[in-house]
């Protein structure tokens, strides 16, 4: 078990994202106390100095081009077009989510936020490449420490401190899970090396999906699956709204890229998957609903986002079992998260400018009337918002019709998959009514007519970004 | 290569895009709008010129119902091929969408260019507030049904479906004048919706079952009604295969057309919504349910549309015939009253269809221009009269408005009698062309649905009754401004 010097050599983007994160951590310690530069110029330069890593990952990529070893590397890492798909979604989702934290980081300790945010953008694509699961654990555990650093220090008050708390504890004991169900794995196969586990799955026993379930549970708390799902919206709740946005979408990557490494496509045996397709389909079915029941009774925008974004992990759990039985491509799943990136990252980018603008983004009350008060935000929610329902022009729509295209097609006389096709398309419509919610009041009218004139040059780009992916992905869906 | 199909979809658009974007100069984009509407009004007869010159193709020798889809003119380019990032079974999915137009689709384009011309010219003098933008979301909403309406194949038919969605909720929620605007366009949001993401997964399984055969996937509609007449000729047992997928689209398209149990939304939206937006949801939008029952359930699925749907259908379609008679003739607020009638005419459309016989078929796709027609010129009618009068309730006490509005009473009588189906008015042809193909399948049905015509012309005679006479009239006496003449003689080529 050694890094082979090829898979180095593939790995420099995200080799040059840790030490990246790992000087702009430094750098606050070797520029020592003197703070005499004010707190705009800061911000600046750190969100600079993190946007050149960032960009310096992507142009490292491009320099060495796509790998065309395919699966030939087989030690710990593994360069496929899954892991590049996984990079990719990364790479796309933290130039956002930089773009978001510039004027919205912690002013105290931005070079930890920084930082940190650049080990979570190199660690997924590690997990992206595993191929082992050594290399996958270290790369899961590299997005968590991180994690739980940025929810400590974005807020300083009860809430925040509840939120890291409570990630901390479930997250660690996910860990856990994860560890116990990988160790009956390797106790089953004699190896870590997920291509040889894979092997192993056609012998088929007991042992062995006991295994995988628990690895799943393990990998279901990042999800936000139900029942792992309790978290979220205390989480989300108690956070900033880009740290929210980080934690609606970066986890999700990671733990989806993990499952789709760790199950394989189309190689888990008759045997193996008679346990695990309907324990994913359970919980899938269970994720979508409890996910869109609960985020209707929400008041809470934060919550109701959380919840949300649970029931997006159902409809991901459906594309993922399409996925393992149908030995389809993975490219329903990337595309689904990519067209997720933009359109919640999006609607958090909004919120977070009209927060920073001065207004309040709350409770969903607290949009009364937003589109007089600050117009660029509220059309940049409106797109977004569209999107989450699934409507066409958006991204959204394709990412919900190839799911369905996935659950359904080819298995027209099973009357399962109907069953899950009918029952997402219920949740879907559920999905509308909360949205719609939000929708509508952003063209009430309300009392307080003061425009939001504070502009944020960072945020408003981001959700501009946002919402031309959105709405440019319709269009081009195999660009997705 | 037909330019104008294209220029059907995109000139409304653009000129939305441009009214959306005009910025200080908004006000001054009013005229811009009607003009944007008459130019597609134009393009929309142009187009109709061309399908019925352009030579028959369509052979028709096993009756309508199993005959292919084949376009008399369309437009399909290369650059419209959508290759989705999803693979199933190892066949990537590389769909080509195209765009056409044949009889039925010209019929009703020229209906959305006919009402959507005269809903934006009345929209200029009925709505008060932010003109523009409503004139903008109206024709993004034509732009969208245009699409629905020309296009051949199942994904430009569904995506633009779902997208006549969006400028629709907009302009209830925004200019809605009911009780209460918010409400409805969430339940008519909800409810289409509903309808149509369960329709999808019929539509998916539609589009896959040529991979049963070994046949790349495809949604064109002519490659699928071709299969589907080559399976219907090949004898297989009717509603043996697919039929959960029919019972879908069923689901869906069932929904937008307000059949019995799924119609709620349709009293409430017609209540809530300013009359001139109910005017083209009752007229067009109202009939995409219809259309896609026509398009796509019956020559797509002839094997799997079992003899019980048809059946279940079209006694649901007769008992909303009768159902919504009568509850027309028991409201009192004139909106419903408008609206459930043209529930209760809906219902016959239904029986056409569901009798798949020639007579129906045709009956169905004639009756779908004429009640178009006549319910949304009831509609510009009452947008009028209650411009002048405020809300208009029937109960209250007789109103004597011909007194008032001599023209426009004739209007409402003439129309209303095209409404009861009086021979001579269009509303004749459709309506015994339906009851005459259904009359083949099911007798009981045809009965039900004779006695909603009586109550059709009951409910039809109370309105005129009730509003127009039975007094003079004397309490508004400064309200005689002159009538919006023009625009509504413009209607009187019906034949």
């Amino acid at each position: 078990m050694q890094i082979t010097k090829a898979a180095a050599t593939h790995l420099t983007p995200e080799i040059i994202l840790l030490i990246g994160g790992t000087l702009v951590m430094c750098a606050s310690v070797l520029r020592g106390k003197s703070q005499r530069e004010d707190i705009y110029a800061q911000r600046n330069n750190y969100a600079v100095a993190s946007l050149i890593c960032l960009l310096a990952a992507i142009a490292a990529r491009y320099y060495r081009g796509v790998p065309e070893i395919g699966n030939a590397d087989l030690g710990l890492f593994r360069f496929d077009a899954s892991a590049l798909a996984a990079e990719r979604l990364t790479f796309l989702g933290g130039m956002i989510l930089i773009l978001m934290s510039w004027s919205t980081a912690p002013k105290g300790r931005l070079a930890e936020y920084y930082g940190c945010l650049l080990i979570i953008l190199a660690a997924i694509p590690i997990v992206g490449a595993s191929n082992d699961l050594v290399s996958m654990f270290l790369g899961l555990e590299l997005v968590s420490f991180p994690t739980y650093i940025l929810l400590g220090i974005v807020r300083n008050d009860n809430a925040g401190a509840e939120a890291s708390l409570k990630y901390f504890l479930l997250s660690a004991f996910a860990s856990c899970f994860f560890l116990l169900g990988v160790s009956y794995l390797f106790g089953f196969c004699g190896s870590t090396n997920l291509a040889v586990i894979q092997g192993s799955f056609g012998e088929g026993k007991r042992l062995m999906a006991l295994g995988l379930l628990l690895a799943i549970c393990g990998l279901a708390f990042r999800i936000t699956a139900v029942p792992f799902h309790f978290y979220a919206p205390d989480v989300f709740e108690g956070t900033s709204v880009t740290m929210a946005g980080v934690m609606s979408y970066l986890p999700k990557v990671a733990g989806f890229v993990a499952l789709i490494r760790l199950l394989g496509t189309g190689t888990l045996s008759p045997g193996a998957s008679g346990v695990v397709i309907p324990v994913l389909l359970v919980c899938a079915a269970l994720t979508m609903c409890i996910g869109n029941i609960l985020a209707v009774a929400q008041n809470n925008l934060r919550r109701m986002m959380a919840y949300s974004s649970v029931a997006h992990t159902g409809y991901l759990l459906l594309a993922l079992v399409a996925l393992i039985r149908q030995d389809a491509s993975p490219g329903v799943m990337y595309s689904y998260l990519a067209a997720y990136a933009a359109m919640t990252l999006g609607l958090f980018a909004c919120l977070g400018e009209i927060e920073a603008a001065g207004g309040k983004s709350h409770l969903i009350g607290d949009l009364s009337g937003m589109f007089q008060r600050r117009p660029a935000a509220s059309i940049g929610l409106t797109v977004a918002l569209i999107s989450l329902i699934g409507l066409p022009f958006t991204a959204g729509f394709w990412a919900k019709f190839m799911v369905f295209v996935g659950t359904v097609a080819d298995r027209q006389t099973d009357s399962i998959s109907m069953l899950m096709g009918a029952l997402m398309a219920i949740n879907a419509v559920i999905a509308a009514s909360y949205y719609w919610r939000i929708l509508s009041t952003l063209y009430a009218k309300s009392e307080s007519n003061v425009p939001l004139r504070v502009f944020r040059p960072s945020l408003f780009f981001a959700y501009t970004i946002c919402t031309v992916l959105t709405i440019l992905w319709f269009f081009v869906p195999s660009a997705m | 290569m037909n330019i104008l199909i294209p220029l059907l979809i995109l000139v409304p658009l653009a000129s939305a895009l441009v009214i959306f974007f005009s910025g200080p100069r908004a006000k001054a984009m009013v005229p811009f709008g009607m003009l944007a509407a008459a130019l597609t009004l134009l393009l929309s007869i142009g187009l109709c010129f061309q399908v019925y010159q352009a030579p028959s193709t369509l052979t028709q020798n096993a009756g309508a119902a199993q005959a292919t889809i084949a376009p008399k003119v369309s437009f399909i380019s290369e650059t419209l091929r959508f290759v989705l990032p999803v693979s199933v079974a190892g066949q990537p999915i590389d769909w080509q969408l195209s765009f056409g137009a044949d009889g039925i689709s010209a019929l009703m384009v020229l209906l959305t260019g006919i009402v959507g011309f005269f809903t934006v010219w009345l929209a200029s003098s009925q709505i008060r507030v932010r003109t523009e933008t409503y004139i903008g979301l109206l024709l993004v909403a034509i732009s969208m049904l245009m699409g629905v309406f020309l296009s051949m194949d199942l994904l430009s038919f569904y995506i633009f479906f779902e997208a006549v969605l969006i400028p629709l909720i907009l302009l209830i929620h925004g200019w809605g004048d009911g009780k209460n605007p918010q409400a409805a366009s969430k339940r008519f949001l909800l409810f289409t919706l509903a309808g149509s993401i369960p329709m999808v997964v019929g539509l998916i399984s539609l589009a896959m079952a040529p991979l049963a055969n070994g046949q790349p996937s495809t949604v064109a509609f002519s490659e699928l009604s071709a299969i589907a007449a080559q399976a219907a000729s090949s004898g297989v047992p009717i509603g043996s295969k697919d039929s959960w997928a029919v019972w879908l689209l069923l689901l869906g398209f069932g929904i937008k057309l307000a059949i019995l149990p799924l119609h709620t939304w349709l009293p409430m939206t017609y209540a809530a919504a300013h009359p001139n937006t109910t005017s083209l949801i009752a007229s067009v939008v109202a009939k995409l349910g219809l259309y896609g029952l026509l398009r796509i359930v019956i020559p797509l699925t002839p094997v799997a549309l079992s003899i019980e749907a048809q059946l279940v259908v079209g006694t649901l379609g007769a008992i909303v015939i009768v159902y919504g008679a009568l509850v027309a003739l028991s409201k009192d607020n004139m909106r419903e009253v408008l609206a459930f009638s043209s529930l209760s005419h809906v219902g016959f459309i239904t029986l056409g269809l569901m009798s798949m016989t020639r007579e129906g078929l045709g009956g169905a796709a004639l009756q779908m221009f004429n009640h178009g027609l006549i319910t949304a010129a009831m509609f510009w009618i009452l947008s009028m009269l209650e411009q002048r009068h405020g809300p208009i309730r029937l109960r209250s006490e007789d109103q004597g408005m011909a007194a008032q509005y001599p023209k426009l009473a004739v209007l409402l009588v003439f129309f209303t009698l095209a409404g009861a189906g009086l021979p001579g008015l269009n509303g004749f042809v459709g309506e015994f062309l339906t009851l005459s193909g259904m009359m083949r399948v099911c007798t009981t049905l045809v009965a039900i649905a004779v006695l909603g015509t009586v109550l059709g012309a009951w409910y039809g005679l109370r309105i005129v009754q009730r509003l127009l006479f039975g007094s003079n009239g004397t309490r508004y006496d400064n309200h005689n401004r002159p009538l919006a003449g023009v625009d509504l003689r413009a209607q009187e080529w019906i034949p």
